[in-house]
Protein backbone atom coordinates (compact mmCIF):
# COMPACT_ATOMS: atom_id res chain seq x y z
CA UNK A 1 0.00 0.00 0.00
CA UNK A 2 1.80 3.51 -0.91
CA UNK A 3 1.07 5.76 1.10
CA UNK A 4 2.88 8.66 -1.14
CA UNK A 5 2.36 9.51 -4.86
CA UNK A 6 5.61 10.58 -5.55
CA UNK A 7 8.97 8.23 -5.13
CA UNK A 8 10.95 8.75 -2.32
CA UNK A 9 14.28 10.28 -2.30
CA UNK A 10 17.32 8.57 -1.51
CA UNK A 11 19.01 10.17 2.19
CA UNK A 12 22.21 10.92 2.25
CA UNK A 13 23.87 11.19 5.27
CA UNK A 14 26.05 14.16 3.24
CA UNK A 15 23.76 16.93 3.51
CA UNK A 16 24.35 20.13 1.39
CA UNK A 17 25.11 21.81 4.33
CA UNK A 18 27.58 19.35 5.46
CA UNK A 19 29.51 19.18 2.23
CA UNK A 20 29.53 23.04 2.33
CA UNK A 21 31.04 22.57 5.88
CA UNK A 22 33.58 19.90 4.82
CA UNK A 23 34.69 22.12 1.84
CA UNK A 24 35.19 24.97 4.16
CA UNK A 25 37.32 22.93 6.55
CA UNK A 26 39.15 21.02 4.07
CA UNK A 27 40.46 23.96 2.40
CA UNK A 28 40.87 25.70 5.51
CA UNK A 29 43.14 22.59 6.96
CA UNK A 30 45.13 22.16 3.55
CA UNK A 31 46.09 25.94 3.48
CA UNK A 32 47.18 25.53 7.38
CA UNK A 33 49.19 22.04 6.70
CA UNK A 34 50.85 23.22 3.67
CA UNK A 35 51.77 26.46 5.12
CA UNK A 36 52.86 24.65 7.99
CA UNK A 37 54.77 21.41 5.92
CA UNK A 38 56.11 25.02 3.81
CA UNK A 39 57.67 26.70 7.32
CA UNK A 40 59.04 22.83 8.84
CA UNK A 41 60.81 22.39 4.87
CA UNK A 42 62.44 25.99 5.38
CA UNK A 43 63.42 25.93 8.65
CA UNK A 44 65.10 22.69 7.77
CA UNK A 45 66.50 23.72 4.78
CA UNK A 46 67.63 27.16 6.74
CA UNK A 47 69.60 24.72 9.23
CA UNK A 48 71.02 23.01 6.33
CA UNK A 49 72.32 26.17 5.10
CA UNK A 50 73.75 27.50 8.19
CA UNK A 51 75.99 24.76 9.17
CA UNK A 52 77.04 24.59 5.40
CA UNK A 53 77.72 28.37 5.40
CA UNK A 54 79.30 28.01 8.69
CA UNK A 55 81.88 24.85 7.62
CA UNK A 56 82.85 27.04 4.00
CA UNK A 57 83.20 29.97 6.94
CA UNK A 58 85.52 27.65 8.78
CA UNK A 59 87.68 26.53 5.59
CA UNK A 60 88.00 30.11 3.87
CA UNK A 61 88.94 31.37 7.05
CA UNK A 62 91.70 28.57 7.83
CA UNK A 63 92.68 29.75 3.97
CA UNK A 64 93.11 33.31 4.32
CA UNK A 65 95.13 31.97 7.80
CA UNK A 66 97.27 29.74 5.75
CA UNK A 67 97.58 32.59 2.72
CA UNK A 68 98.58 35.50 5.71
CA UNK A 69 101.31 33.53 6.59
CA UNK A 70 102.85 32.52 2.96
CA UNK A 71 102.37 35.85 2.30
CA UNK A 72 104.49 36.89 5.35
CA UNK A 73 106.96 34.37 5.01
CA UNK A 74 107.49 35.55 1.34
CA UNK A 75 108.12 39.06 2.26
CA UNK A 76 110.43 37.74 4.71
CA UNK A 77 112.68 35.54 1.92
CA UNK A 78 112.20 38.77 -0.21
CA UNK A 79 113.65 41.26 2.80
CA UNK A 80 116.67 38.71 3.77
CA UNK A 81 117.27 38.14 -0.17
CA UNK A 82 117.56 41.88 -0.80
CA UNK A 83 119.43 42.26 2.46
CA UNK A 84 122.28 39.74 0.47
CA UNK A 85 121.94 41.11 -2.52
CA UNK A 86 122.73 44.63 -1.29
CA UNK A 87 125.57 42.83 1.09
CA UNK A 88 127.23 41.18 -2.47
CA UNK A 89 126.93 44.24 -4.18
CA UNK A 90 128.50 46.69 -1.33
CA UNK A 91 131.08 43.94 -0.90
CA UNK A 92 131.55 44.11 -4.86
CA UNK A 93 132.47 47.62 -4.12
CA UNK A 94 134.59 47.57 -1.72
CA UNK A 95 137.04 45.34 -3.26
CA UNK A 96 136.64 47.39 -6.40
CA UNK A 97 137.89 50.52 -3.95
CA UNK A 98 140.85 48.71 -2.44
CA UNK A 99 142.54 47.57 -5.79
CA UNK A 100 141.61 50.94 -7.10
CA UNK A 101 143.55 52.86 -4.11
CA UNK A 102 146.53 50.94 -4.40
CA UNK A 103 148.79 53.11 -6.67
CA UNK A 104 150.87 51.43 -10.02
CA UNK A 105 153.78 51.78 -7.94
CA UNK A 106 153.27 49.47 -5.06
CA UNK A 107 152.58 45.40 -6.09
CA UNK A 108 150.48 43.59 -3.54
CA UNK A 109 151.07 40.19 -2.67
CA UNK A 110 148.36 39.66 -0.03
CA UNK A 111 144.87 41.28 0.74
CA UNK A 112 142.75 40.28 3.82
CA UNK A 113 139.53 41.85 3.96
CA UNK A 114 137.53 41.55 6.94
CA UNK A 115 134.82 43.25 8.50
CA UNK A 116 136.43 45.65 10.10
CA UNK A 117 139.94 45.04 9.32
CA UNK A 118 142.14 45.38 6.35
CA UNK A 119 145.52 43.28 5.80
CA UNK A 120 147.76 44.49 3.18
CA UNK A 121 150.97 42.84 2.31
CA UNK A 122 153.09 44.09 -0.42
CA UNK A 123 156.61 45.55 -1.79
CA UNK A 124 156.98 49.41 -2.27
CA UNK A 125 159.97 51.13 -3.76
CA UNK A 126 160.37 53.38 -0.83
CA UNK A 127 158.33 54.52 2.08
CA UNK A 128 157.86 57.98 0.93
CA UNK A 129 155.62 56.22 -2.19
CA UNK A 130 153.77 54.43 0.61
CA UNK A 131 152.73 57.06 2.56
CA UNK A 132 151.72 59.25 0.12
CA UNK A 133 149.87 57.52 -2.27
CA UNK A 134 148.39 54.23 -0.01
CA UNK A 135 148.93 55.09 3.66
CA UNK A 136 147.17 58.57 3.17
CA UNK A 137 144.08 56.84 1.58
CA UNK A 138 143.87 54.26 4.22
CA UNK A 139 143.91 56.53 6.91
CA UNK A 140 140.98 58.84 5.85
CA UNK A 141 138.55 55.49 5.48
CA UNK A 142 140.24 53.35 8.56
CA UNK A 143 140.58 54.54 12.47
CA UNK A 144 143.72 52.99 13.18
CA UNK A 145 146.45 52.54 10.44
CA UNK A 146 149.57 50.60 11.53
CA UNK A 147 152.74 49.74 9.26
CA UNK A 148 155.90 48.01 9.36
CA UNK A 149 158.17 47.87 6.89
CA UNK A 150 161.60 45.26 5.93
CA UNK A 151 163.46 44.89 3.34
CA UNK A 152 162.74 43.06 0.41
CA UNK A 153 166.08 42.47 -1.01
CA UNK A 154 165.89 44.30 -4.53
CA UNK A 155 166.06 47.40 -2.74
CA UNK A 156 162.37 47.44 -2.74
CA UNK A 157 160.54 47.55 0.93
CA UNK A 158 158.29 44.90 2.20
CA UNK A 159 155.31 46.47 4.00
CA UNK A 160 152.80 45.07 6.06
CA UNK A 161 149.40 47.38 6.81
CA UNK A 162 146.38 46.77 9.20
CA UNK A 163 144.03 48.99 9.53
CA UNK A 164 140.97 48.63 11.35
CA UNK A 165 137.52 50.30 11.90
CA UNK A 166 136.43 51.03 15.24
CA UNK A 167 132.83 50.54 16.17
CA UNK A 168 130.93 53.98 16.02
CA UNK A 169 130.22 53.85 20.03
CA UNK A 170 134.04 53.45 20.83
CA UNK A 171 135.32 56.21 18.47
CA UNK A 172 132.17 58.41 20.05
CA UNK A 173 133.74 57.19 23.46
CA UNK A 174 137.41 58.19 22.21
CA UNK A 175 135.94 61.50 21.28
CA UNK A 176 134.54 62.65 24.68
CA UNK A 177 137.54 61.30 26.07
CA UNK A 178 139.75 63.28 23.84
CA UNK A 179 137.58 66.47 24.39
CA UNK A 180 137.55 66.03 28.17
CA UNK B 1 10.33 31.26 20.55
CA UNK B 2 11.11 27.75 20.43
CA UNK B 3 14.29 26.60 18.44
CA UNK B 4 13.52 23.44 17.09
CA UNK B 5 17.04 21.84 15.72
CA UNK B 6 17.04 18.40 14.35
CA UNK B 7 19.94 15.84 15.92
CA UNK B 8 21.51 16.47 12.49
CA UNK B 9 22.66 20.18 13.07
CA UNK B 10 23.28 19.80 16.41
CA UNK B 11 26.41 17.23 14.85
CA UNK B 12 26.82 19.68 12.14
CA UNK B 13 27.31 22.70 14.30
CA UNK B 14 29.37 20.92 16.99
CA UNK B 15 31.48 19.57 14.51
CA UNK B 16 31.83 22.71 13.14
CA UNK B 17 32.63 24.13 16.69
CA UNK B 18 35.43 21.48 16.86
CA UNK B 19 37.26 22.18 13.71
CA UNK B 20 37.13 26.24 14.21
CA UNK B 21 38.68 25.33 17.79
CA UNK B 22 41.28 23.30 15.93
CA UNK B 23 42.30 25.89 13.54
CA UNK B 24 42.41 28.57 15.64
CA UNK B 25 44.29 26.39 18.41
CA UNK B 26 46.77 25.62 15.59
CA UNK B 27 46.72 28.73 13.87
CA UNK B 28 48.01 30.30 17.47
CA UNK B 29 50.46 27.76 19.18
CA UNK B 30 51.82 25.88 16.12
CA UNK B 31 51.56 28.02 12.92
CA UNK B 32 52.40 31.94 14.43
CA UNK B 33 55.35 30.31 16.21
CA UNK B 34 56.79 28.34 13.76
CA UNK B 35 56.64 31.26 11.47
CA UNK B 36 57.96 33.38 13.91
CA UNK B 37 61.08 30.97 13.64
CA UNK B 38 61.21 31.42 9.95
CA UNK B 39 61.90 34.77 10.00
CA UNK B 40 64.49 34.77 12.42
CA UNK B 41 65.90 32.07 10.70
CA UNK B 42 65.69 33.54 7.36
CA UNK B 43 67.16 36.77 8.98
CA UNK B 44 70.06 34.68 10.62
CA UNK B 45 70.73 32.86 6.79
CA UNK B 46 70.95 36.49 5.35
CA UNK B 47 73.14 37.79 7.85
CA UNK B 48 75.30 34.47 7.53
CA UNK B 49 75.13 34.58 3.59
CA UNK B 50 76.72 38.15 3.87
CA UNK B 51 79.38 37.36 6.28
CA UNK B 52 80.16 34.61 4.05
CA UNK B 53 80.62 36.65 0.75
CA UNK B 54 82.36 38.97 3.05
CA UNK B 55 84.82 36.69 3.55
CA UNK B 56 84.85 35.13 0.20
CA UNK B 57 85.82 38.68 -0.91
CA UNK B 58 88.42 38.78 1.43
CA UNK B 59 89.67 35.18 0.43
CA UNK B 60 90.00 36.19 -3.23
CA UNK B 61 91.87 39.49 -2.36
CA UNK B 62 94.63 37.75 -0.40
CA UNK B 63 94.90 34.69 -2.86
CA UNK B 64 95.23 38.02 -5.51
CA UNK B 65 98.01 39.47 -3.36
CA UNK B 66 99.58 35.39 -2.59
CA UNK B 67 99.56 35.07 -6.85
CA UNK B 68 101.52 38.32 -7.46
CA UNK B 69 103.55 38.45 -4.78
CA UNK B 70 104.85 34.44 -5.98
CA UNK B 71 104.76 35.57 -9.07
CA UNK B 72 107.17 39.08 -8.77
CA UNK B 73 109.39 37.31 -6.17
CA UNK B 74 109.35 33.90 -8.19
CA UNK B 75 113.18 33.54 -8.26
CA UNK B 76 113.88 34.48 -4.42
CA UNK B 77 111.19 31.51 -3.45
CA UNK B 78 112.64 29.30 -5.74
CA UNK B 79 116.11 29.89 -4.58
CA UNK B 80 114.92 29.38 -1.11
CA UNK B 81 113.65 26.13 -2.05
CA UNK B 82 116.41 25.16 -4.26
CA UNK B 83 118.80 22.63 -2.32
CA UNK B 84 122.57 23.72 -3.15
CA UNK B 85 124.61 21.49 -5.63
CA UNK B 86 128.32 22.37 -5.45
CA UNK B 87 128.66 20.74 -9.02
CA UNK B 88 126.13 23.24 -10.21
CA UNK B 89 127.58 26.22 -8.74
CA UNK B 90 130.75 25.10 -10.19
CA UNK B 91 129.56 24.67 -13.41
CA UNK B 92 127.61 27.69 -13.59
CA UNK B 93 130.33 29.81 -12.03
CA UNK B 94 133.60 28.36 -13.30
CA UNK B 95 133.80 31.17 -16.37
CA UNK B 96 134.70 33.65 -14.13
CA UNK B 97 137.77 31.53 -12.51
CA UNK B 98 140.34 29.40 -13.38
CA UNK B 99 140.17 27.33 -11.00
CA UNK B 100 136.98 27.05 -8.02
CA UNK B 101 137.06 24.55 -4.97
CA UNK B 102 133.83 24.62 -2.98
CA UNK B 103 133.87 22.54 0.11
CA UNK B 104 131.42 20.60 1.61
CA UNK B 105 128.27 22.25 3.01
CA UNK B 106 127.87 22.26 6.95
CA UNK B 107 125.20 23.65 8.80
CA UNK B 108 126.04 27.81 10.40
CA UNK B 109 122.76 28.73 12.17
CA UNK B 110 119.56 27.05 13.32
CA UNK B 111 117.32 29.44 13.27
CA UNK B 112 113.20 29.64 12.95
CA UNK B 113 112.87 30.20 9.40
CA UNK B 114 116.39 29.87 6.98
CA UNK B 115 118.51 27.58 7.60
CA UNK B 116 122.40 28.82 6.83
CA UNK B 117 124.80 26.99 5.31
CA UNK B 118 128.39 27.68 5.21
CA UNK B 119 130.47 26.73 1.98
CA UNK B 120 134.11 27.33 1.58
CA UNK B 121 135.73 28.62 -1.33
CA UNK B 122 139.27 28.44 -2.96
CA UNK B 123 139.68 30.33 -6.58
CA UNK B 124 142.33 31.17 -8.69
CA UNK B 125 141.68 34.25 -10.85
CA UNK B 126 144.04 36.00 -13.33
CA UNK B 127 142.53 39.48 -12.65
CA UNK B 128 140.05 41.30 -9.93
CA UNK B 129 137.48 41.60 -12.77
CA UNK B 130 136.39 37.60 -12.24
CA UNK B 131 135.81 38.42 -8.74
CA UNK B 132 133.78 41.36 -9.91
CA UNK B 133 131.91 39.44 -12.33
CA UNK B 134 130.96 36.29 -9.95
CA UNK B 135 129.55 39.15 -7.47
CA UNK B 136 127.75 40.19 -9.74
CA UNK B 137 126.50 36.57 -11.41
CA UNK B 138 125.79 35.40 -7.99
CA UNK B 139 122.93 37.85 -7.22
CA UNK B 140 121.02 35.99 -9.57
CA UNK B 141 122.08 32.14 -9.39
CA UNK B 142 120.05 29.71 -8.08
CA UNK B 143 120.29 29.82 -4.76
CA UNK B 144 120.44 32.85 -2.23
CA UNK B 145 123.80 33.05 -1.42
CA UNK B 146 125.79 35.87 0.39
CA UNK B 147 129.76 36.11 0.20
CA UNK B 148 130.98 36.65 3.56
CA UNK B 149 134.49 37.92 5.46
CA UNK B 150 137.02 36.99 5.15
CA UNK B 151 138.38 37.24 1.95
CA UNK B 152 141.69 36.80 1.48
CA UNK B 153 143.49 37.21 -1.94
CA UNK B 154 146.66 36.27 -2.30
CA UNK B 155 149.62 36.44 -5.01
CA UNK B 156 149.87 33.01 -6.67
CA UNK B 157 152.72 33.69 -9.41
CA UNK B 158 150.51 34.74 -12.48
CA UNK B 159 147.53 34.42 -10.71
CA UNK B 160 145.17 35.48 -7.93
CA UNK B 161 144.33 32.77 -4.98
CA UNK B 162 141.06 34.07 -3.35
CA UNK B 163 139.88 32.37 -0.63
CA UNK B 164 136.13 33.12 0.78
CA UNK B 165 133.02 31.93 2.52
CA UNK B 166 130.01 31.53 0.96
CA UNK B 167 126.59 31.62 3.21
CA UNK B 168 123.79 29.71 1.21
CA UNK B 169 120.33 30.70 2.67
CA UNK B 170 117.24 28.51 2.19
CA UNK B 171 114.24 27.52 4.15
CA UNK B 172 114.39 25.55 7.61
CA UNK B 173 111.78 23.13 6.88
CA UNK B 174 113.84 21.73 4.05
CA UNK B 175 115.75 19.74 6.45
CA UNK B 176 116.59 17.27 4.16
CA UNK B 177 118.20 19.26 1.34
CA UNK B 178 121.52 19.24 3.26
CA UNK B 179 121.32 15.05 3.94
CA UNK B 180 121.20 15.45 0.00
CA UNK B 181 124.06 17.39 -0.45
CA UNK B 182 125.90 16.07 2.24
CA UNK B 183 125.70 12.53 0.23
Amino acid sequence: MKYSYIKPRNKSAITPEIKLMLTFFSITLFMLFSTYAFLLYKDYSFTNELVHITNKKNRLETNIADMKVQILFIKKENVLAQKIQTKNAVLKDSITNLFDLVPERITLSEAKLDEKSLLLKGITPNKDVYNFMLQAPLRSIFHRTYSSFYPAGNGWLSFVSTNYTDDEKTVSQKEIEVEN
Amino acid sequence: MKINLSRQYIYLISFSAFLLIFVLLFAFLVLIPEGKEYRKSRVDAKTQIKELHKYQYFNDETEATLKELQKKHRHIIVAFDAIFNPNKFQKQHKNYFSSLEISKLERKTNEKEFAVYEVSAVSKISSPKGFYDFLDAINKSDWIIGIDFPIDFVRDSELIKSTFTMNVYCNAKDENSTKKVEK
